[in-house]
């Protein structure tokens, strides 16, 4: 009666799997700033999704699948802050969000 | 009742990825936040099915509560530039798209040929899943150092971003009241007509708005 | 409820459809009971201010004007339905409901009385956390789905300030949590048993249950809930920190270019939240459903007329908390922005931390191990081979008496410090106020 009998654990991989690439596209495909911040999110929630699942399958009594997940929602908080901050000061300075406008370090 | 789950767990899965398209195809910036919520949302209920309660809330509370009002807010304040109109994608996104295709093939090899995981014991499924409480004595015994780390961590993220997002007051583009608009219309010579007042940033941000007294 | 079905239809029906059974009927109550509480309310908090104000407030419809919700339900269905033109028609729509569903979803954990618990939600204090969060989405969307310069403003105003009144209110709490060791709801009632102060640590002397054992009444829970319940004013949108929707200053915010149901519909969100973090403010401060006479009648044997007794103990507590919330529209004006925020952010916050931290100082105390045979134990540290607390001896009582004291001199010395380090805030000096006197979307955090 509960989620491992009934669920193959491949088939969650399989979901994750498919979240993350999503969010690889998401993040390589954007030209908005933020947008490629949106398919970063999406990939860690990907990687999150096989640990839980690593987790309730192969090792639930142990408690390291959910506390690299938690270590994981940290990072992904931290870094959308910063990110987040760093688009708002690269808008004040350019008035634009789109990756490829802000080029002037190329050469 | 395993029925009932698996039903339950392909609908979530179709959610949370349909979501996930969405999030990354639609053309407005704001509707793919959203959509993002909704995805977020949909692998906090994932982690409800598999049992991870604590997970679950965790990732509301960060993702929903915090992350997704941050990128929310972030868009409002750049949402000059952010509207429908504005060309979203590169030009060469299939080259993205034959990647992340590529990846998803590889990645889904495993499942395909019916991979057998090298799970060292069978797992006890009987002795209970690992609760919040083992998870926070966990935090201070075993992983105390990565969660100083990580308190580090958050700490230098809030005070990097409050630096980097931080505005002198002084330079500040202020609004003007409707008695500075008028005065400076008739400085300029412009019609009064309030109706034809510049709204774009970049009308403000030329210097035409009189800097602070 | 999933006992009493399991032992009712035990034998006819499959155990996982008397849970969906079960789970139906619970929300089918909270569906049905909510509305009629939000009605209630409405109209509870216009003859309250009406009276405040002098004057009588709805008193036509039905007997002493208690119809008038009805009525104005009527009223609301069958008012037009208008979506501006240059709206985002789908965010427009969908906002009300992101913005009311988190609140119905609160109560789903939030226990009624003895006995009488919905659900049994392990970390339902963060889930009352991280659900009501969510709101904030909804007020996003209306605002800026509405294409309305008011609305969004309504809306960045009212998110900015939920979210820096969530992190004193969830400090709040946790100090709370660590005062209890529970983070789920149900508990927290059954734990504030006893007698004032002590609470039921003179069990064997023969002191009897009084059920008044609240924390509000010690120095964590009176901080912590002055804390919470200012957090459940400003995030519940309630004067003096009702700027989202400061009618005389941008309209009514976010619900600017809402009407008939939609408006309804976040209307009824709004006082349902208040109504629900009443609710949670009286089960985890005020004692919830405990109160003189629950405990005995249960050790009696007549656990019906108990459970009977801690809904009233609980209803009437939660009443009171949105009473005072009228009290208080009746009494202040509307505070500043600037103010709201350096009141959240350099009065609140630092308070709730400096609670917590004697919360912990009071679970030290209580947990500190003293007598001969403590060596081994992880809750004693000696000094020169001495255990510095041996004198507390193994007393509960004690124990907590030597807990509140240490707790009550710090937080109280902690509250006043941080006034008269508040005492001017910043904005407050005339250069400063001249600058302040224009704002706007970019002046916004």
């Amino acid at each position: 009666m509960n989620m491992v009998e009934a669920v193959p654990l491949p088939w969650v991989l399989v979901v994750a799997a498919g979240l993350f690439c999503i969010g690889l596209f998401g993040s390589l495909s954007r030209r908005n700033t933020v947008g490629i911040l949106l398919g970063v999110e999406l990939m860690l929630n990907a990687v999150n999704l096989n640990l839980i699942a690593f987790w309730r399958y192969l090792e639930p009594n142990l408690v390291a699948g959910q506390v690299f997940a938690l270590f994981i929602i940290t990072v992904a908080a931290a870094e959308a802050a910063v990110g987040l901050a760093m688009i708002i000061a690269i808008y004040r300075s350019r008035l634009t969000v789109n990756a490829d406008e802000v080029d002037t370090l190329k050469g | 009742m395993n029925i009932l789950i698996l039903v339950i767990f392909f609908g979530l899965s179709a959610f949370t990825l349909a979501a996930g398209v969405m999030v990354v195809t639609v053309k407005n910036i704001i509707h793919a936040a959203l959509w993002l919520i909704a995805s977020f949302f949909s692998v906090a209920a994932l982690y409800l099915l598999m049992e991870a309660e604590f997970i679950a809330i965790v990732q509301v509370l960060v993702y929903v509560g915090a992350i997704s009002i941050l990128v929310l807010f972030a868009i409002m304040l750049t949402r000059h530039v952010t509207g429908e109109g504005v060309r979203q994608l590169y030009q060469r996104w299939w080259v993205a798209l034959i990647v992340a295709a590529a990846l998803f093939g590889v990645l889904i090899v495993p499942t395909v040929f019916n991979f057998q995981w090298s799970v060292p014991t069978a797992p006890d499924q009987s002795a209970g899943l690992s609760s919040a409480v083992q998870i926070g004595t966990a935090f201070m015994r075993e992983y105390l150092l990565p969660f100083e780390i990580a308190s580090v961590l958050l700490l230098v993220a809030l005070i990097g971003a409050i630096v980097i997002a931080f505005e002198e007051r002084a330079s500040r583009r202020r609004v003007l009241t409707l008695a500075e608009e008028v005065e400076l219309r008739r400085q300029r010579g412009e019609s009064l007509r309030l109706a034809a007042t510049p709204t774009a940033p970049e009308a403000q941000n030329t210097g035409s708005a009189p800097s602070q007294p | 409820m999933i006992d009493i079905l399991l032992s009712l239809l035990g034998g006819v029906l499959p155990s996982w459809l008397i849970y969906v059974i079960s789970f139906l009927v619970n929300t089918t109550i909270i569906l049905i009971v909510t509305p009629v509480t939000f009605m209630m309310m409405t109209w509870f908090e216009r003859r309250m201010v009406a009276r405040m104000q002098d004057r009588l407030g709805p008193n036509r419809v039905g007997p002493a004007g208690l119809l008038q919700a009805v009525a104005d339900g009527v009223k609301m269905f069958t008012k037009e339905n208008i979506t501006p033109r240059a709206a985002d028609k789908w965010v427009h729509l969908i906002a009300p409901v992101v913005a009311t569903a988190p609140v119905m979803f609160l109560f789903a954990v939030i226990p009624w009385g003895r006995g009488l618990e919905p659900s049994n939600v392990n970390v339902s204090v963060l889930f009352v956390v991280a659900i009501s969060s969510i709101s904030a989405v909804g007020l996003m969307m209306g605002g800026w789905g509405s294409n309305n310069k008011f609305a969004l403003l309504g809306a960045m105003r009212a998110v900015a300030q939920m979210v820096s009144y969530e992190i004193p209110a969830v400090i709040a709490l946790l100090g709370m949590v660590l005062f209890t060791g529970t983070m789920n709801l149900n508990n927290y009632s059954a734990l504030q048993g006893g007698i004032p102060l002590l609470g039921s640590t003179l069990q064997e002397l023969g002191v009897p249950d009084l059920g008044l054992g609240w924390f509000v009444f010690t120095p964590i829970g009176l901080l912590g809930f002055g804390i919470f319940f200012t957090c459940v004013l400003s995030e519940g949108e309630r004067t003096p920190f009702d700027i989202p929707e400061a009618d005389s200053e941008i309209v009514a915010g976010y619900m600017t270019e809402y009407s008939g149901m939609k408006f309804a519909v976040f209307y009824m969100g709004q006082f349902l939240f208040n109504y629900a973090l009443s609710m949670v403010a009286s089960i985890v401060f005020l004692g919830g459903w405990n109160g003189p006479g629950v405990g005995l009648l249960a050790d009696a044997g007549l656990p019906f007329l108990a459970g009977l007794l801690s809904v009233v103990y609980l209803f009437v507590k939660t009443w009171f908390l949105f009473f005072v919330m009228i009290w208080l529209r009746g009494a202040f004006p509307r505070l500043r922005m600037d103010q709201l925020m350096s009141f959240a952010w350099k009065f609140l916050l630092p308070l709730a931390l400096i609670n917590i931290l004697s919360a912990a100082l009071w679970l030290t105390l209580m947990l500190w191990c003293t007598g001969p045979s403590c060596d081994q134990s992880l809750w004693v540290v000696h000094i020169a081979g001495v255990n510095p607390l041996d004198w507390m001896g193994s007393a509960a009582w004690v124990r907590q008496l030597v807990g509140l004291v240490v707790s009550g001199v710090i937080n109280v010395g902690a509250f006043f410090w941080l006034l008269s380090i508040n005492r001017r805030p910043g904005g407050e000096t005339p250069a400063e106020l001249a600058q302040d006197q224009v704002f706007g979307v970019a002046s916004l955090p």
